[in-house]
């Protein structure tokens, strides 16, 4: 059997971090969200994937290639325009057999979930769909159910019509039949196809089974997840990889981790919930605690940061501080108050010496900081930001 | 230029031999064949790809050995394609490398019946004359005094249970597997089935049989250390992007994190290329040479600037085929440093041996471990890219103007003439490419743009000056090799002593505008053929530029590597043209990945 993973989205709600890269491919402790997925499936004993890929392909494509690293075989499906779940499922098509797996390429679970479908699946044929009990439901598909049958899924329901805490896991086991579901779905004016359209479209034709799920299961939706899961991630490993060179009188807490090339300076603190890509530079005197840095990033000197993602090839100056602490962030028109964000700045961002990133700060990709200044709320991409 | 695999173990060879070919493709592709052994030889061969060989479904053979062509005696043709059998068509050989004295050795074989032009057909009638028995080991020795040239060569007889091979100056390494063994050109042909390796010499004869592999020297059995090779054999797949170029172009920030690795040490200003080379020696050294071929020249011309200027010594670059050791220097003052993708270019090791001859000490900068050039000079740094599939070479060039910018700061360090301040400079730099690399790739969509605009261009001139230059002449080499379209790469300034009458319309001009490659003066050279009329595309991070340019890409700040990012730019550039234009790009016409003949 093979798995079809989605993997061609954008995830707008995570800008800047998606303008240069799928939501995929965000690292969470040093791995793309996809890699958990991949090594999830992989685990639970099935060699072949199918990945869906789309909006900056190319990410996913150079970091996985056939595979091979991961014990698995992967061939890829291209969606040329982001118009649904259910259309990229349909690109799928031509790739699988009688009967495969879909999974949502960025959430992270684990092989267990895999395995009870894989499970389930042999002991009856038609659709599955893993479900799990979420802390927001609002944010996800709620599902109804009747004993073991699926009978309905609300699409994110306003939080006072929440009619369960248990929600669509986004993992799933399909035959051939799904496809004409799929097609049958009137597209809409957006053009777009979501593949719990169809399926909701099956309930009332054929079974839908749920499989109950209580392991790890983590959505990244929001800039604050990337820091709170890295760390949670982190916590859950065993002695996590520290590559790279420490210089005398550093201190690396254990729970952190840090990939090859990279250089953590002399006397400089990196504490809990961090992670150092590949080839990070970390200046001497430097204070970071649960920051995530992506790879070639470089932060000087002296710099303290707390909850702050610095992304791939981003610099932040010397004695720059960002000291993080609840703050209240603005995405896409909705308001979210009291979130553990310090600062975002973007890929190939630049941030100047003696900087100061209030709290919820947003650097957008390729935007330029000068020296001295205070920064608060969304700094657009390639903009200029210069004391007055 | 040709690969050869052979297989012999428990399973069906048909699938391990034709994997094997396909992974060897890079090296030639424009005949391929094999030859089955189960009692009875059955060659299958023919002229074409390796996909449109025509193989039986299954066979009992344990045995097989297959090749794959690219012509240099005799044109492609089903009667030239390996393998090449004697008169009875009871032996059956693959060869790489050229025999140079087969015109009188088929004189001598007058009363046997050549049926092809190729110099490879003498030893299968020479084996005849003495193969007795089932000692091919033996008719395989006797025989190689009769040969002069080059060659690695394999060998199934009727009557021989095992295949047998023999090396001189092509490589030839041979594979230790669980379910049989293996001989190869190269690793990336059986890497799927096994990683331990050893590697063969010159004038070696390997006899493989299903259960071991024995190696005789001049005296005896010899023994060949076995190692693990550590590359991936993602080597083989394109995962998912349509041509092994342009992956390799993406996978440079990739491999070049590889190439550093643990070499910089950016705030000491030290570099570590596990290099046992005596100070005094170092600072004894009046001239470097590098001796390098097509793109690894151009590495070369970009590396003499940089240790010029860092490590204070004379450099020259020289075309591995014209190289001599000439008169005017002092062997033991002479470091000569060959620069070599494969390891295996036969005019590079060429150059090399030269100048060991005259007493020079040697350095081989390579992409493959183990390779000759590795293992012959005195000294090996590795640049550490990955496996390259694409003829075209890439994130090679990259990684090995890289690797030899580190060897710059390493000169220069131990020379005494470099400030840990300066090194820590361009190190600095060194560890930025990455993600400067990266930047430019997520911009993709607007080169291929800008591809489309202008592939209707009658000539393509690229300039620059200073380390602009070898970049404008690796720009015109990608576009050449892969577009065919008419390419030419200059310093900036020569345009007017001659190549300025061809500047018309119709001619883009594409132009090195960054740090370290003077685009002040360049733009001036920009003016003189906008004046002309051409459309100039500028790669550039100079201020003030874009107003002089119809298209302009920008380079992140990078200093005296900003070139090196520029070129990424050409690469796009020269990839989508190629593209536009329907070529062949993972295998030009008439090229080949790595050119062991000379």
């Amino acid at each position: 059997m093979k798995a079809v993973i989605l993997a061609a989205g954008e995830g707008q709600r995570l800008e800047p971090l998606t303008n240069r890269r799928p939501k995929p491919m965000v690292p969470i402790a040093n791995q793309p969200l996809l890699e958990y997925v991949i090594e999830a499936v992989s685990d639970a004993g099935i060699d072949e994937i199918v990945l869906v890929v789309g909006y900056k392909r190319e990410r996913i494509q150079t970091y996985f290639g056939d595979g091979h690293r991961w014990g698995v075989d992967i061939e890829y499906a291209t969606q040329g325009k982001q118009l649904g779940t259910g259309h990229a499922v349909l690109q799928a098509e031509p790739a699988v057999g009688d009967d495969f797996l879909v999974l949502n390429g960025d959430r992270i679970i684990t092989a267990g979930l895999v395995e009870r479908l894989v499970e389930n699946h042999a002991e009856t044929d038609g659709t599955l769909m893993a479900v799990t009990p979420a802390d927001d439901p609002s944010e996800y598909g709620v599902v109804t159910l009747d004993g073991d049958g699926v009978s309905g899924i609300t699409e994110k329901p306003r939080a006072a019509a929440v009619p369960s805490d248990i929600v669509n896991a986004g993992v799933y086991a399909f035959d051939q039949s799904v496809f004409e579901y799929i097609r049958a779905i009137d597209p809409g004016s957006d053009g777009e196809r979501a593949l719990t359209a169809a399926i909701e479209a099956m309930i009332g034709d054929r079974p839908v089974r749920a499989v109950r799920y209580r392991g790890l299961w983590v959505d990244v939706s929001y800039l604050w997840d990337v820091t709170a899961v890295t760390a949670q991630v982190l916590d859950a490993m065993d002695d996590p990889v520290q590559n790279g060179t420490v210089e005398a009188g550093a201190h690396v807490a254990d729970n952190v981790r840090i990939g090859s090339g990279t250089r953590v300076g002399s006397n400089a603190t990196i504490r809990r919930g961090t992670a150092l890509g590949n080839n990070v530079t970390v200046g001497a005197n430097a204070v970071l605690s649960n920051v995530v840095a992506f790879d070639d990033a470089t932060i000087h000197d002296g710099a303290v940061l707390r909850d702050c993602v610095v992304a791939e090839n981003a610099t932040v100056g010397p004695n720059s501080t960002s000291p993080g602490g609840p703050a209240d962030v603005i995405v896409d028109g909705t308001y979210f108050e009291d979130v553990d964000l310090g600062a975002v700045v973007g890929d190939n961002a630049s941030v100047g010496a003696g900087v100061v990133l209030d709290e919820g700060t947003v650097i957008g990709d390729g935007a330029r900081v000068g020296d001295g200044v205070t920064v608060s709320g969304r700094v657009p991409p390639d903009a200029e930001v210069r004391g007055g | 230029m040709c690969g050869i695999i052979g297989y012999v173990g428990d399973t069906s060879p048909i699938s391990v031999v034709a994997t094997g070919l396909k992974n060897l493709e890079y090296r030639g592709y424009d005949s391929a064949g094999v030859a089955l052994n189960d009692g009875a030889i059955e060659v299958y061969k023919q002229q074409g790809e390796i996909d449109d060989l025509q193989l039986p479904e299954s066979t009992d053979a344990k045995l097989g050995i297959g090749h794959t062509r690219w012509s240099t005696h005799g044109e492609p043709t089903d009667e030239n394609a390996h393998p090449h059998t004697d008169c009875e068509g009871r032996i059956a050989v693959v060869h790489n490398g050229i025999i140079e004295n087969y015109d009188s050795l088929q004189d001598e074989l007058s009363d046997h019946e050549f049926t092809s032009e190729t110099d490879t057909e003498v030893i299968p009638h020479l084996l005849e004359e003495v193969y007795v028995g089932d000692d091919l080991v033996g008719a395989v020795q006797a025989v190689l005094d009769r040969l002069e040239g080059s060659y690695a060569f394999a060998v199934t007889a009727v009557g021989h249970d095992g295949m047998v091979a023999a090396r001189m100056d092509s490589p030839l390494v041979v594979g230790h597997g669980e379910d049989g063994n293996f001989l190869a050109s190269d690793v990336t042909a059986f890497l799927e089935h096994t990683r331990e390796v050893s590697y063969v010499e010159d004038g070696d004869v390997v006899s493989a049989s299903a259960d071991g592999i024995t190696v005789y020297g001049d005296e005896g059995v010899v023994d060949r250390a076995v190692r693990t090779v550590d590359w991936e054999a993602e080597a083989a797949e394109k995962g998912g992007y349509d041509h092994y170029m342009l992956k390799e172009i993406h996978e440079q920030p990739r491999s070049l994190r590889q190439t550093l690795s643990g070499r910089v040490d950016a705030v000491g200003g030290d570099v570590d290329l596990e290099l046992d080379m005596p100070e005094q020696y170092l600072q004894s050294v009046e001239e470097v040479q590098v001796v390098a071929c097509g793109t690894s020249y151009h590495a070369g011309l970009y590396a003499q600037q940089l240790i010029e200027e860092l490590a204070d010594v004379r450099v020259s670059v020289k075309v591995a085929s014209e190289y001599e050791f000439t008169g005017g220097r002092d062997p033991w003052r002479t470091l000569v440093v060959a620069v070599t993708q494969s390891g295996e270019t036969a005019d590079t090791l060429s150059a090399m041996r030269e100048a060991a001859r005259a007493g020079a000490r040697t350095m081989a900068v390579t992409n493959t471990v183990g390779s000759t050039a590795a293992r012959e000079a005195d000294d090996a740094i590795y640049i550490r890219a990955g496996p390259e599939i694409g003829v075209a070479a890439t994130k090679t060039f990259a990684a090995q103007v890289t690797t030899l910018s580190l060897l710059s700061v390493y000169l220069g360090r131990e020379r005494g003439m470099l400030a840990a301040d300066d090194a820590s400079e361009l190190l600095e730099n060194a560890r930025g490419l990455p993600g400067a690399i990266q930047q430019i790739l997520d911009v993709e969509d607007e080169i291929r743009e800008v591809a489309e605009e202008y592939v209707d261009g009658e000539a393509f001139f690229f300039v620059g000056r200073k380390l602009g230059c070898p970049v404008a002449l690796e720009g015109a080499l990608k576009l050449k090799e892969i577009s065919y379209a008419h390419a030419e790469g200059f310093a900036a300034g020569e345009l007017k002593h001659g190549t300025l009458a061809l500047v018309t319309p119709n001619t883009p001009v594409l132009a090195v505008l960054t740090e370290g490659a003077n685009p002040k003066a360049t733009l001036n050279n920009v003016k003189e053929v906008e004046s002309r009329g051409a459309p100039v595309i500028g790669i550039s991070s100079y201020e003030g530029a874009e107003k002089f340019l119809d298209a302009t890409f920008d380079v992140p700040e990078l200093g005296r590597l900003e070139p090196l990012l520029a070129n990424v730019y050409l690469q796009l550039f020269a990839y989508h043209v190629a593209k536009i234009m329907g070529r062949s790009i993972d295998k030009p016409r008439n090229l080949a990945k790595s050119v062991t003949v000379e």
